[in-house]
């Protein structure tokens, strides 16, 4: 498996299963409305709700960490960076992955690996009512979750050697972002006029870049 | 071997690495990694035995079960939906009808409308971006100054990562280990203030100098009558109820180039003021006598809040439904009943956890505070005298408006205002009501697309829970279960319509789950990465040798104060709000109590400090979102020179609140004691 086939095949995973689990979020919202109408209305609360909160929210951000760093997501002070050449760039990068992402993230799999099998190999319960529900699978997503993080982090490190022969950054897979709203909002709008509607949406993407680089010329 | 000076490097380098541009999260994970294994490193232990893997995964398995981050999904979620659903042009045009006689009255409108969508949504490039094709053209060609037009929408921009549901205050109250719930409380007051603020200078300005805002040519914001309307009103003043009202009595008769449908639905959008405002008494009466009687109120009332406040009230759009002065005077006196009214029985209250909430334990049964009839009543009467005198000197056109108020406003405004009541009232959890929320943006986002559907959905919803309410005689129950049975079938029905036949809906939902994920998953892990880098912060001595060193300085707290609010405000130019709030605000929180600084003051202040630090020039991002939507003749400075006083304001804003910490302090203190 050569370097590219394997850039693929990571920001693959990552935004399928970042994109699977991103789904809790609509889970968590469904089942705190219900437990909204059981617990004040129907009187009749759920004890286990906390504990299916927490591992619907919990699951949601782990599982949706590799998705996020594929799409370069995970904020960062970016104030120098967005303005400093790709080379330089990808060679901060490469030195801080291998310094500190790896360090980290393997720390994270060989603890979250022995965390959840203690708690599987007890038969571990939530303690916050009696008799809860098991947590070792909720114990579980932190591994997974640092084996994606990881998988993603190698791609991001073939992506900083790759830019570092090359002198320009892969393209990322194209992905829903905050700033395509101006499209959603402004496509069909009846009071704003034909021109200025489409050089807006036109133009949505550059704005957001050069807001970042607080870089005036390129407007 | 832990080590003061080590705790610094960690300083250092956490500094260095977040200038060279590396994810913050992985920064934190790696740093606490390695300086953390040095602390605990044994010579003796085999070398995988390091008590930092212990450390991190529990420190990891705390942010996976913090219930205060738990409601950022879903407040996110809702931003996202809302942000999709609610059309900011449509607002835009129907709140500038409603203030057109106000002084600067596109600027005030630009203002408001930032405000109020910033308070759903919160995200500041996008609303920049959104106002300044909307907004910016309008004032550019009426002949406003550029520095007017371009300050406002800037600093109308910002002002929704202050004013809750704000995801900046939940991450706040993460890390500080505040209730979410008292630090919305105490940024209510201040967001508004601070809004009212701008406003103040905006008008002010307008009045002194009316060059730079000149009035709108009449054509600009004439308002269409239709034929049938017109031939309906009365008299000189063109008064239009008493003819629409004989109209309704009249089925036969409709009149001319009109169907009696339009008639009704035009007395009903007249109706909604006065909906509104019964709604709104009728909660506070609830909440105050039946709600806090405590064990008197058996658990089916207990809906009658969290379903009537629906109807109840829209906040900053309420000024705008009534569209005129009278209006707003209304606004204020209902606003104002809710305050007074609804709160006083929570004064004994102990302070909640986060607002779980049981029938409180006041004294004696059927507790309700001395005054609280006098109050009511009074308030209902000067209501209603409002109400009337609005409604008599209605005009077809103010019918217009307020139809249009109704379409583009009310709807986001009483979702809004539901969430914040039932938080902030203590009904429900803080991610109870996120939950209420973006399942109330689900039924916006089908109103957005199929209005008729959604309407006609809910009136079945209605009466099919109005039906199974009856089997228990008592009205609450009716009106409980019909409001919900209408919320229910006006989400669902829409929504699997069209998921399954044309999936229009299908983009929002997909697009707002995704950038959810992203979001929650970006402000998690910096969460994951500064709880094991925190903690081993202090293990090696490195926060107290900071304590110790400010200790040392002999500040006085005014000092102190001044000091930290600097220090953010300049980290507020290179870097975002989360990692300002998450790596460095940490640090001041242990400072807090040597200094008697409450900590929620303190939050609240970094929250308006922020909205300084993100209109300074020349490193705000609002600037060039705005450059880049402007016509080309706008220079940046002028959009500088335009955010400029905004700046100003605020620092203003932050002096008064911490010579008067009443504004913050007063409504957390009243609603939920000290």
């Amino acid at each position: 498996m050569n370097a590219q086939t394997y850039l693929r095949f990571a920001d693959r995973l990552s935004t399928w299963s970042g994109k699977t689990f991103a789904w809790l979020i609509v889970i968590l919202m469904l089942v705190v409305s219900v437990e909204v109408f059981k617990r004040y209305i129907l009187n009749a609360p759920t004890a286990w709700i906390f504990d299916l909160d927490a591992m619907l929210y919990g699951t949601l951000f782990m599982m949706c960490g590799a998705y996020t760093l594929s799409q370069d997501g995970h904020v960062r002070g970016d104030f120098l960076y967005t303005n400093m050449r790709p080379r330089t760039q990808a060679s901060f990068d490469l030195a801080l992955y291998i310094l500190f992402f790896i360090p980290g993230i393997i720390a994270l799999i060989y603890a979250g690996y022995y965390y959840a099998g203690d708690s599987w190999r007890i038969g571990e319960r939530s303690n916050v009512t009696y008799e809860g529900p098991p947590v070792a699978p909720f114990k579980t997503v932190i591994p997974i979750a640092g084996v994606l993080v990881m998988l993603q982090g190698i791609a991001e490190i073939i992506r900083c050697i790759d830019c570092l022969r090359t002198g320009a950054w892969a393209e990322r897979t194209k992905d829903v972002e905050e700033i395509d709203v101006v499209e959603e909002q402004l496509a069909h709008s009846e009071f704003v006029d034909e021109e200025s509607r489409r050089a807006a949406i036109e133009q949505a993407h550059n704005i957001d870049e050069a807001a970042h680089q607080r870089s005036g010329t390129k407007l | 071997m832990s080590d003061p000076a080590l705790g610094l490097t960690m300083l250092v380098l956490i500094v260095a690495a977040i200038m060279m541009g590396f994810p913050t999260a992985f920064t934190m994970m790696g740093l606490g990694m390695v300086f953390g294994y040095l602390a605990f490193y044994r010579p003796d232990h085999h070398w995988l035995q390091n008590e930092v893997f212990d450390l991190f995964v529990q420190r990891t398995y705390g942010a996976m079960n913090n219930e205060t981050l738990l409601s950022i999904p879903l407040f996110v979620f809702m931003g996202y939906v809302i942000e999709r659903a609610a059309l900011v042009d449509k607002m835009f045009f129907s709140v500038q009808l409603a203030f057109r006689r106000v002084p600067a009255s596109l600027a005030v409108t630009t203002l408001l409308v930032c405000a109020f969508w910033g308070i759903a949504s919160g995200i500041v490039g996008a609303v920049v971006v959104l106002m300044g094709v909307i907004a910016m053209r309008p004032m550019l060609s009426a002949g406003y100054d550029v520095r007017l037009a371009s300050g406002v929408i800037t600093a109308g921009g910002t002002l929704g990562i202050l004013i809750p549901p704000s995801v900046m205050l939940i991450v706040y109250a993460a890390v500080a280990g505040q209730s979410i719930v008292k630090l919305y409380a105490a940024a209510m007051l201040p967001g508004f203030f601070l809004t009212a603020l701008y406003l103040i200078y905006i008008v002010g300005w307008a009045l002194i100098s009316p060059k730079i805002a000149p009035k709108l040519p009449p054509d600009r914001y004439k308002v269409d009558v239709p034929a049938w309307l017109k031939s309906l009103e009365r008299g000189r003043a063109q008064r239009v109820l008493g003819g629409l009202f004989g109209a309704l009595l009249r089925p036969g008769a409709a009149p001319a180039g009109t169907t009696y449908f339009t008639v009704v639905k035009n007395a009903l959008a007249a109706s909604i003021p006065v909906v509104l405002t019964l709604a709104l008494f009728a909660a506070a009466w609830w909440y105050v006598v039946i709600h806090n009687a405590p064990e008197a109120a058996p658990a089916p009332t207990k809906p009658a809040a969290v379903q009537e406040a629906p109807a109840t009230l829209p906040e900053p759009p309420g000024a705008a439904p009534q569209g005129e002065k009278e209006g707003g005077l209304q606004e204020l006196g209902t606003a104002e009943a809710q305050v007074e009214g609804g709160a006083p029985a929570r004064e004994s209250g102990m302070p909640e956890e986060v607002g779980s909430l049981q029938a409180l334990p006041v004294e004696g049964a059927g507790q309700v505070p001395e005054n609280f009839y006098a109050w009511f009543w009074g308030l209902a009467v000067l209501s209603a005298l409002v109400l009337l005198v609005y409604y008599l000197r209605m005009d077809g056109e103010q019918l217009e408006i307020l139809k249009l108020l109704v379409e583009s406003v009310m709807p986001l405004g009483v979702l809004t205002f539901i969430v914040l009541a039932v938080i902030l009232f203590g009904i429900t959890t803080a991610s109870e009501s996120a939950g209420i929320g973006a399942a109330g943006a689900l039924y916006l986002a089908g109103m957005s697309k199929y209005p008729r559907r959604v309407l006609w959905s809910s009136l079945v919803g209605l009466l099919i829970g109005g039906g199974l309410g009856m089997m228990r005689a008592d009205v609450v129950t009716v009106i409980v279960s019909a409001s919900l049975g209408a919320v229910f079938a006006g989400t669902a029905l829409p929504w699997a319509w069209d998921l399954a036949t044309n999936k229009r809906l299908l983009r929002t939902i997909k697009e707002s789950t995704f950038l959810t994920a992203k979001t929650t998953a970006m402000v998690c892990w910096l969460f994951v990465g500064s709880a094991l880098f925190s903690a081993v912060f202090a293990l090696h001595g490195g926060q107290q040798l900071i304590e110790k060193w400010v200790l040392s300085m002999n500040l006085t707290p005014l000092q102190f104060m001044i000091v930290a609010q600097a220090i953010i405000f300049i980290l507020g130019w290179p870097l975002e709000w989360t990692e300002i709030i998450v790596i460095f605000v940490p640090i001041f929180i242990p400072l807090l109590t040597h200094f008697n600084v409450d900590p929620i003051l303190f939050g609240t202040m970094v929250a308006v400090n922020l909205q300084a630090a993100f209109l300074s020039p020349p490193v705000a991002m609002s600037a060039f979102y705005l450059k880049g939507v402007s016509p080309p003749h706008v220079t940046l400075n002028q959009i500088f020179a335009g955010m400029m006083p905004y700046m100003v304001i605020v620092i203003i804003c932050l002096a008064i609140m911490y010579v008067w910490p009443g504004m913050t302090l007063w409504l957390p203190e009243f609603l939920y004691g000290r």
